[in-house]
């Protein structure tokens, strides 16, 4: 059996899938372990690992998609289209592939049809192989991007989530594959999107064997994450009962709750006399070679929790979302409850909810939800915006049941049937002119942007702005190796530093002194190819700017929100405030939310009163320390 | 030659006398005023003179110099350029008191300073001209006279201070209702400025070239060229960049006009070393417009393409030595650039960047290097004098050579703490007219994209800069 080459006709690609003797492996690098630190990896790092990993024939490399289009841009400072680009030129053999999230696409709230099909067009020659996922499953929500992929004559992945509880039963997961197949027709790869990696190998097995029953010539992609430790088994399960692609990912940058390594699903299948197809090992093994060493400057980004979590079976969290969440908790200062949280209400909101699948945005929404029950003391008492639209049923239909009338009552107010009956339903999302959008970002950059740029701008507004700004100002900075580009607490005088530039040629920059002149500046000194350069900070920043951050505590917050003075707790993205001026609040009401990767959390008063000051701004990213607003104690 | 000779200057032309002094074998006396009491020029020579508090007013002082020269015993007096450079008092001052004032006679001075004696002296010699007037009458007679002028030689028109010098006291009138109506202003402006409300019109000439020969002359007449030099790229008629010699595809023509800059010397009795100014219009027409009787900032790049060291030869005149040499000694050798890096912020019309101190300084060097400075690590710049913190001076055998060894001589130079004029010139460098020499005095208004630069100029400069952003605040700032 033979590897497939970039460049193979879609209709080609499922025919040899169909034909396939053996299983395909796809290299999750993307999706390689939780939630920050699978977002930090930079280019540069997926371009030293390029060359190995075309050798070693993947059947795709899932490189784009899900959060990595805004965190290239927001976090890495990449242009998503100029990586993909990049990584094409060395890795000429492979196909590429992307996790779309339906009518999400590559953010977090719906898009107008006409920019799902936009995007999909603009990302369609970069990207061979779409694999596409709704939260709830609800196959509608998927259908532009379906349609707009076969458009490009690309390979279709719709995925069916997967979760476990009695619900989700096999004749209920049949039933999604056929309604997705009558969307499609019979030329696509069906995915199993285990994000949680739930399930045992068992129960995997009997779900792969019961489409494959049914459904004899469909190509199946098993995708799932070792959060427990036992992905392996699963997958072993999975290709035994007919799947014929499987993610794994490179052992030097896997680990805790990304997806298990490729040897060892090699190792283990070639035991059952499975052949990985299309694989070169000495390859998979020098990839991890090749970028072993680079791993530990990315340490600040790995998991604070080490180990495994079995436990993932009773909460179902997602691999992905563990990371940020178990982030909220520490700089939330409510660590100590995560058990609490994680074990016993979020099994219970799970299961009030309607047992639907822990992937973004559902897992978000489950997050906060429990979040929120456990520290707001009163359960449903605070409930986030993205939870009302949940209910008002904006994201689609509750696949099996709707949440008790109690949680309407609580979330929607006491006449929350007839808030359901005149706002419930999905959002018919209306068409944005693309034209004037263009013509927006024109102004926004001060420079006719290319369609790429407008694609990005869809997607996340400011960041996308923001980037192209920092580009120009400070070039590709791909080129800078994750050692100096997330060196902590600065260099040493004297370090010397190698890069290579886009051309290729080494640069060396020497470090010298910074000393603090007369006006207050910090001159920072850099020998730069032997030419001395110079770059002046200014003291405090100039009013009205950027204040200076005012380095609180956590405690510190919490007394000042005790005293009405409402701050950011974490750094996140405001974006709600909840009250006006003037408004009376009670302890525990909900008066601003805020956004930190996909993670919604309220922000509650602590104090009776009224609120005389709002000094944040919707849509603002915030510090820790910075003010939100002020409400008045009640005396 | 064992003299003692008093510098009446400052900056780094103070020092370019301190040095030729001291090569002399002779004692060189430096003056100074408070705000000027940390210059460098003071350190290097060999005494020091407090003129007093200044600022300007004790440089321009000629009692308090002359009885400095008295009491320190001096011979002789150089005064640099600027200040008292041209001021014919100063000189007959020098004379009276028995110093040697190293430049032209008080009368030279004064006959040359008057542009309308300095024009009649010319026309009578047949050197051509820009077609100008007389002194304008006062009152309406005047009025006349100007209106009359414009009508003949078409607008626009230079209305300029008679007494006037070094770009002041010029205003350049489009038509016949400006012209009159600013004559009474400039006579007021120059009676305020140069003490003389004496005014003359002169025919513009439009976007010239502005080139110069040096000459240089013994006190028995002997006086010879140094070649020329362009000095076209200036902004508001003050000169940033000068070239030897000028590129001016037409050696005849440049030939010719060294010719006629030594009969206009010989015509005004000249003394000692000075510089006649001309300009070239599109057409290759050239006029003369005045002989300025100093030692001139730009005498750098004359003296690398011909290897004789002027202020040297100055001084050796003025204690009555003849010249050394003969016209045919005068060889002129490749070609060299000046630039004048001041602490001025050109993004912002060139405001000066007084008051603020040099952080750092690291000059460049290598093979056709030559710097005439005064500022060091630590300096603070007074608010109070010139912009001018070192010429760098290039010499190269080809234009070629000479224009990418300045251009790699200002990618070395640091200077950290003004805003210099060193990233304009580094667009300069590039610009392709400055490169093929086609350039005129209307270069800076028709490039304005030269004011269009980064400090962090390419690919690795913008990295850098993103470097020294992590640096500086102990982590990457953009990825949080």
């Amino acid at each position: 059996m033979e590897r497939i080459f970039q460049g193979t006709p879609a209709a080609e690609v499922i025919r040899k899938l169909r034909d396939a003797d053996g299983y395909y492996i796809t290299n999750t690098a993307r999706d390689l372990s939780q939630s920050d630190f699978k977002n930090r990896i930079l280019l540069h790092t997926d371009l030293l690992a390029a060359e190995e990993r075309d050798r070693a024939g993947y059947y795709s490399l899932e490189i784009t998609g899900g959060a990595s289009i805004h965190v290239d841009m927001l976090r890495k400072q990449v242009d998503p289209f100029v990586k993909l680009k990049l990584l094409r030129e060395k890795m000429p053999n492979t196909m590429f592939q992307t996790l779309c999230r339906g009518v999400n696409l590559f953010g977090y709230r719906p898009y107008p049809q006409n920019v799902i099909r936009f995007t999909v067009k603009e990302f369609a020659p970069y990207v061979d192989v779409w694999r596409t996922f709704d939260f709830l499953n609800h196959v509608p929500n998927m259908q532009a991007v379906l349609e707009e992929v076969a458009l490009a004559g690309k390979v279709n992945e719709p995925c069916i989530c997967f979760s476990t509880g009695p619900e989700h039963t096999n004749s209920f997961y049949l039933g999604k594959v056929q309604e997705i197949l009558d969307v499609t027709g019979p030329d696509i790869v069906l995915c199993i999107k285990n994000h949680g990696g739930l399930g045992t190998p068992q129960r995997i097995g009997e779900l792969v064997d019961g489409i494959k029953q049914r459904f004899p010539d469909l190509v199946v992609h098993y995708h799932g994450h070792n959060t427990d430790g036992n992905d392996v088994g699963r997958i072993t399960e999975a290709v035994l009962k007919g799947a014929t692609i499987v993610d794994a990912a490179d052992s030097a940058f896997t680990g805790f709750y990304g997806p298990p390594p490729v040897l060892t699903v090699i190792q283990v299948l070639k035991e059952y006399g499975k052949e990985a197809i299309g694989i070169n090992e000495d390859a998979v093994i020098r990839t991890s070679d090749v970028i072993r060493d680079e791993r530990q400057y990315y340490q600040q980004f790995e998991s604070q929790i080490k180990g495994f979590q079995p436990t993932v079976q009773i909460h179902k969290l997602p691999g992905g979302a563990m990371g940020s969440s178990l982030e909220q908790a520490s700089k939330g200062g409510f660590l100590n409850r995560v058990s609490e949280i994680l074990h016993k209400e979020l099994p219970r909101v799970q299961q009030e909810l309607g047992n639907f699948w822990s992937v973004t945005p559902g897992s978000q929404i489950l997050w906060t939800t429990a979040v929120s029950n456990v520290l707001g003391g009163e359960r449903y008492g605070t409930p986030s915006g993205d939870l009302k639209n949940l209910l008002l049923g904006k994201y689609g239909p509750f696949p099996f049941h709707q949440p008790p009338e109690w949680i309407y009552k609580k979330v929607l107010g006491e006449d929350w049937q007839k808030v359901l009956d005149e706002e419930g339903g999905v959002e018919a999302i209306q068409d944005i002119d693309l034209a004037q959008e263009k013509a927006d970002l024109h102004e926004k950059l001060g420079k006719e942007p290319d369609n790429k740029q407008l694609a990005l701008y869809l997607q996340h507004p400011q960041d996308a702005v923001d980037y192209i700004k920092f580009e120009e100002e400070y070039g590709m900075v791909h080129v800078l190796p994750p050692s100096i580009f997330f060196r902590q607490g600065g260099f040493d005088i004297g370090d010397t530093l190698y890069f290579s530039d886009t051309q290729g040629k080494e640069h060396i920059i020497e470090i010298g002194p910074s000393p603090v002149v007369d006006t207050g500046e910090t001159v920072v000194y850099f020998n730069v190819d032997h030419y001395p350069r110079y770059y002046n900070f200014a003291p405090i920043l100039a009013e009205g700017v950027e204040p200076a951050r005012q380095a609180l505590s956590k405690e510190e917050i919490m007394d000042l929100a005790m005293a009405g003075d409402v701050r950011a707790v974490f750094a996140g993205n405001l974006v709600e405030i909840s009250v006006e001026e003037g408004q009376v609040v009670k302890k525990g009401d909900r008066v601003a939310v805020m956004e930190a990767m996909k993670m919604q959390t309220s922000v509650v008063s602590e104090i009776e009163g009224i609120v005389t000051a709002i000094s944040a701004k919707i849509g603002k990213t915030l510090q820790p320390g910075d003010k939100i607003l002020k409400i008045d104690p009640d005396e | 030659m064992k003299k003692k000779i008093l510098v009446a200057n400052r900056g780094e032309i103070a020092i370019r006398l301190i040095r030729a002094i001291q090569e002399l074998d002779s004692t060189a006396v430096a003056v100074y005023e408070k705000p000027d009491e940390r210059s460098r020029h003071i350190r290097l020579a060999d005494e020091a003179v407090l003129l007093g508090d200044g600022p300007r007013s004790d440089y321009l002082n000629i009692r308090k110099i002359i009885t400095a020269a008295k009491n320190a015993e001096v011979d002789a007096i150089h005064p640099g350029y600027g200040f008292l450079a041209e001021n014919p008092e100063f000189a007959r001052a020098c004379e009276e008191a028995g110093i040697i004032f190293i430049g032209p006679p008080s009368k030279v001075i004064a006959d040359l300073g008057n542009k309308v004696v300095a024009r009649s002296i010319m026309a009578a010699a047949g050197i051509p001209m820009v077609p100008g007037t007389e002194n304008l009458e006062k009152g309406p007679k005047g009025i006349a006279t100007a209106k009359e002028f414009g009508a003949k030689y078409g607008y626009p028109v230079m209305l300029k201070a008679t007494s006037g010098g070094g770009g002041r006291g010029i205003r350049l009138t489009e038509n016949e209702d400006e012209l009159v109506r600013q004559i009474p202003i400039a006579r007021a402006e120059a009676l305020a400025a140069f003490d003389d409300d004496s005014v003359y019109l002169e025919k513009v000439v439009v976007n010239p070239k502005h080139v110069e020969v040096q000459i240089i002359a013994d006190n028995t007449g002997k006086t010879l060229h140094l070649a020329t030099r362009d000095c076209s790229i200036q902004r508001r008629n003050q000169k940033l960049i000068e070239i030897a010699p000028s590129r001016v595809a037409n050696p005849a023509l440049l030939e010719e006009i060294c010719q006629t800059a030594v009969k206009a010397a010989k015509a005004a009795n000249y003394f000692n070393a000075g510089t006649v100014e001309f300009l070239i219009d599109e057409d290759m027409n050239y006029y003369f417009m005045e002989i300025n009787t100093r030692i001139q900032v730009e005498h750098t790049v004359t003296e690398m393409v011909t290897g004789i060291d002027i202020v040297r030869n100055q001084i050796k005149l003025a204690f009555g030595y003849p010249l050394s040499f003969e016209q045919e000694d005068v060889k002129v050798r490749g070609h060299a650039i000046e630039m004048r890096i001041n602490a001025e912020d050109p993004k912002n019309n060139f405001m000066p960047e007084g008051g603020k101190k040099v952080s750092v300084y690291r000059s460049t060097g290598g093979f056709g290097v030559r710097l005439d400075g005064f500022v060091y690590q630590g300096y603070e710049i007074p608010e109070v004098y010139d912009s001018l913190l070192v010429k760098l001076t290039v010499h190269g055998f080809t234009w070629d050579e000479t224009v990418s060894r300045v251009k790699r001589c200002l990618q070395n130079f640091v200077i950290a703490g003004p805003k210099t004029t060193i990233p304009f010139y580094l667009n300069i460098v590039d610009e392709p007219d400055f490169i093929s020499g086609n350039f005129n005095t209307s270069y800076l208004d028709t490039h304005p994209k030269l004011f269009h630069y980064e400090e962090a100029k390419g690919e690795v400069g913008k990295l850098a800069r993103l470097i020294a952003e992590i640096h500086h605040h102990g982590k990457n700032p953009f990825a949080s």
